[in-house]
């Protein structure tokens, strides 16, 4: 009896070291990617013989999560998923391994990817920290088969002069939601909850009225007339073209509003362009495409960027097999394995693939969305950024602050910020 | 008298078993509180996590001048008065009425305890569904009767009081139980001695009732308020502080000064006057209720 124990004991602990010398685990947000990811393992698993683990976890929890893991000399996770919001945070504070001498090994070409995804995911000050794992660029919800009715189109053309169409420039866009409100339906749905969905929505009408945060010397360039109009703008989608309530909606509030047919826009995460065609979620499959949010001419696309990457943190207990398992994922062959299951690519050789293209026709509008989209101020303090600019955007979609007063706030504690991670001088 | 040996030895023993239990305290409230001090008075950041740089008392100086953490803590104030009256009142009279229920008691004790042992995340998530202002069913069935949609959370005037009402909804139950337990543990000679000089239920509540029970009601609201201080989880889930500033309670405050600002040192001493205005309304309660026994 003892002697089985014994063994027994030896065996357990014996499967119980080499599996955990060949696990590789990564904390993941729960979205549709991670569910692409997390269906094509068994085939990581048959070719490497590598266990993947995947934690999958709310966007909120996993800052909290991640940071003891990265502060700790070893931590848990061997690869992580990094926002483009914490990329500033988290390479200042050195908790990424660069990836430039394993890329160099293994002959990886980065130029695949969407140059301005590199930028946000990828490479920070010459050195490349990830790779670009999806794209949440943000993009314009609209209803086509309201575009395309007849009786819509003779009363758009008498009231504004000209023809009901997908919008080419940001105006055009505001006349289609003041003329879609009407008979219970709403000319748009805003997601006004602060701080990030309000901040990141906003961040479209910024630059669909010509303006950017920064310039080249990180000089604000947001408080002016143009960056006052986006927000007097945005104050009256939601309170006067959107349905009530929409100054606290977070994105699945007003995405149920879309899904349910009772707005004519909205201006979301370009991976709920999938989620409206299916069925269970939504009564207007099949009504519903994406576009780049339309900027101050036809020319100029005003989407806001948005990007996850893979890093191997340095606390990573076996950053090998990290490695290993980043290749794999970001290989062209599991790219388009992904793409082909809707996920949101972020190679230039995934959206000109004629499988992927076949499959969504839409996979065109992405790309020129990303190729015109802008980017939020990536720095160490993105995040406080975001919650000032949450903080003093809802303030004045409330009517406590006017729109001037508002982006003057928000000014002082950019240059603030920006000053203190020594952007501005 | 002299300490004999015995009595020496009795205290050693006493010390030993004692000590497992205050060597667990130490390290589970008093270092934790320790480090928050010792962290408070320096520029500690999780940018930056290292002790090297004595700050005194500029955290201390930064958080007292900050208009919305001053901001912050008197929409707190008026949180706590406002749940912790309502609830005293709600649940005292719900307590005082099953107080004299005498079937199905513990039919009536299983409802009322339901949304307590909900985890306040959950609650959070239910309301914020319930009061979806257009697919929710609270404005659904308000429509029925007429009354039109409400901006529960949406509106600066009334998101603050949609959050009281959730908190009601959720922590009332609290107050019927400690009070019930107190209700039902009153002496029943005072009331038959005041029924027999003619006294009428109001004077009983008012000259009986009332009295027996405040020490009971002090410590209630006492626990009730340290708790309400602390609320966190509904405003996380409900409102992360919006509309505007509207519902930007002290405890969402200090932590989104810690984990979003990564300013560790900053949130410590937040977090440290947050707990000095506490113990000082605690001292004033607590004397307050041994001056009454």
């Amino acid at each position: 009896m003892i002697k089985h124990l014994m063994i027994g004991t030896f065996l357990a602990g014996a499967m119980a070291s080499s599996a955990a010398a060949e696990t590789v685990n990564i904390l993941m947000e729960g979205v549709p990617d991670t569910e692409y990811v997390k269906t094509l393992l068994p085939e990581f698993k048959a070719k490497t013989g590598i266990d993947v683990n995947v934690e999958v976890v709310n966007y909120a929890e996993m800052h909290t999560k991640l940071v003891p893991q990265l502060v700790a000399p070893k931590g848990s996770y061997s690869a992580i998923v990094v926002d483009f919001y914490w990329v500033g945070e988290f390479t200042k504070a050195g908790w990424l391994s660069p990836l430039d001498e394993r890329i160099t090994a293994d002959k990886i070409d980065t130029s695949v990817y969407v140059p301005k995804l590199m930028d946000l995911v990828g490479k920070v000050d010459g050195v490349t920290y990830m790779l670009p794992f999806y794209n949440y660029a943000m993009g314009l919800l609209y209803r086509k088969d309201l575009l395309d009715d007849a009786k819509n189109k003779a009363d758009f053309k008498a009231a504004n002069g000209f023809d009901l169409a997908p919008p080419k420039t940001w105006d055009e866009y505001l006349k289609q939601v003041a003329f879609f409100t009407k008979d219970g339906m709403h000319g748009v749905v805003n997601q006004g909850l602060r701080p990030d969905p309000i901040a990141m929505e906003w961040s479209n009408y910024l630059f669909a009225n010509g303006d950017e945060y920064h310039d080249d010397s990180w000089k604000p360039t947001f408080n002016n007339e143009k960056g006052a109009a986006a927000l007097d703008q945005y104050a009256t989608n939601v309170n006067k073209y959107g349905p009530v309530g929409s100054a606290s909606f977070s994105f699945d509030e007003a995405f149920n509003v879309m899904a349910q047919g009772k707005a004519y826009s909205y201006i979301t995460y370009n991976f709920f362009r999938a989620a409206i065609d299916d069925p269970a979620k939504s009564s207007v499959v099949g009504k519903v495409e994406i576009m780049p949010v339309p900027g101050p001419n036809p020319e100029t696309g005003a989407s806001l960027n948005g990007a996850w990457g893979w890093a191997i943190p340095k606390s990573s207990p076996n950053p090998d097999a990290a490695w290993t398992f980043i290749k794999w994922v970001e290989s062209h062959e599991t790219a388009k394995k992904r793409a082909l299951q809707g996920g949101s690519p972020t190679r230039s050789d995934i959206f000109d693939d004629p499988e992927v293209n076949a499959k969504y026709p839409y996979a065109q509008a992405l790309k020129k969305m990303l190729l015109t989209s802008h980017n939020f101020p990536v720095f160490t303090y993105t995040p406080q950024l975001v919650e000032v600019l949450g903080r003093e955007l809802s303030l004045a979609v409330a009517g406590e602050k006017k729109s001037a007063d508002a982006l003057a706030t928000v000014e002082t504690e950019f240059i603030e910020l920006a000053k203190k991670d020594g952007k501005l001088k | 008298m002299a300490r004999t040996e015995i009595d020496r030895a009795d205290a050693r023993f006493g010390w030993m078993m004692a000590a497992p239990a205050l060597a667990t305290l130490f390290f589970v409230i008093l270092f934790p509180v320790l480090w928050a001090l010792f962290t408070s008075v320096h520029d500690y950041t999780l940018i930056n996590p290292h002790f090297d740089n004595y700050s005194g008392l500029a955290n201390f100086r930064r958080a007292i001048t900050d208009p919305e953490f001053r901001h912050s803590l008197g929409l707190t104030a008026f949180f706590v008065v406002a749940v912790v009256v309502l609830e005293f009142l709600l649940g005292f009279l719900v307590a005082l009425m099953l107080n004299t229920v005498q079937r199905m008691k513990p039919v009536y004790y299983g409802i009322l305890l339901c949304p307590l042992l909900m985890n306040p995340v959950v609650v959070g998530l239910i309301w914020r569904m319930f009061l979806h202002p257009s697919l929710g069913i609270v404005n659904y069935l308000l429509g029925v009767v007429g009354v039109a949609p409400v901006n529960w959370l949406g509106s600066t005037k009334v998101a603050l009081w949609t959050i009281i009402m959730v908190d009601i909804w959720h922590q009332v139950s609290f107050m019927v139980v400690l009070l019930l337990a107190g209700l039902s543990a009153l002496p029943r000679e005072p009331y038959e001695a005041a029924r027999v000089d003619g006294a009428n239920a109001l004077q009983s509540f008012w000259h009986i009732t009332l009295p027996l029970m405040l020490p009971i009601i002090v410590v209630t609201l006492l626990i009730r308020l340290i708790f309400a201080v602390r609320t966190y989880d509904l405003i996380y889930i409900m409102t992360r502080g919006g509309p505007g500033v509207a519902t930007d309670l002290v405890s969402y405050f200090i932590y989104r000064t810690a984990f979003v600002s990564l300013n560790i040192g900053e949130a410590s001493a937040m977090a440290i006057v947050l707990m000095g205005i506490v113990l000082l309304l605690t001292a004033f309660l607590h004397r307050y209720m041994r001056s009454l026994t």
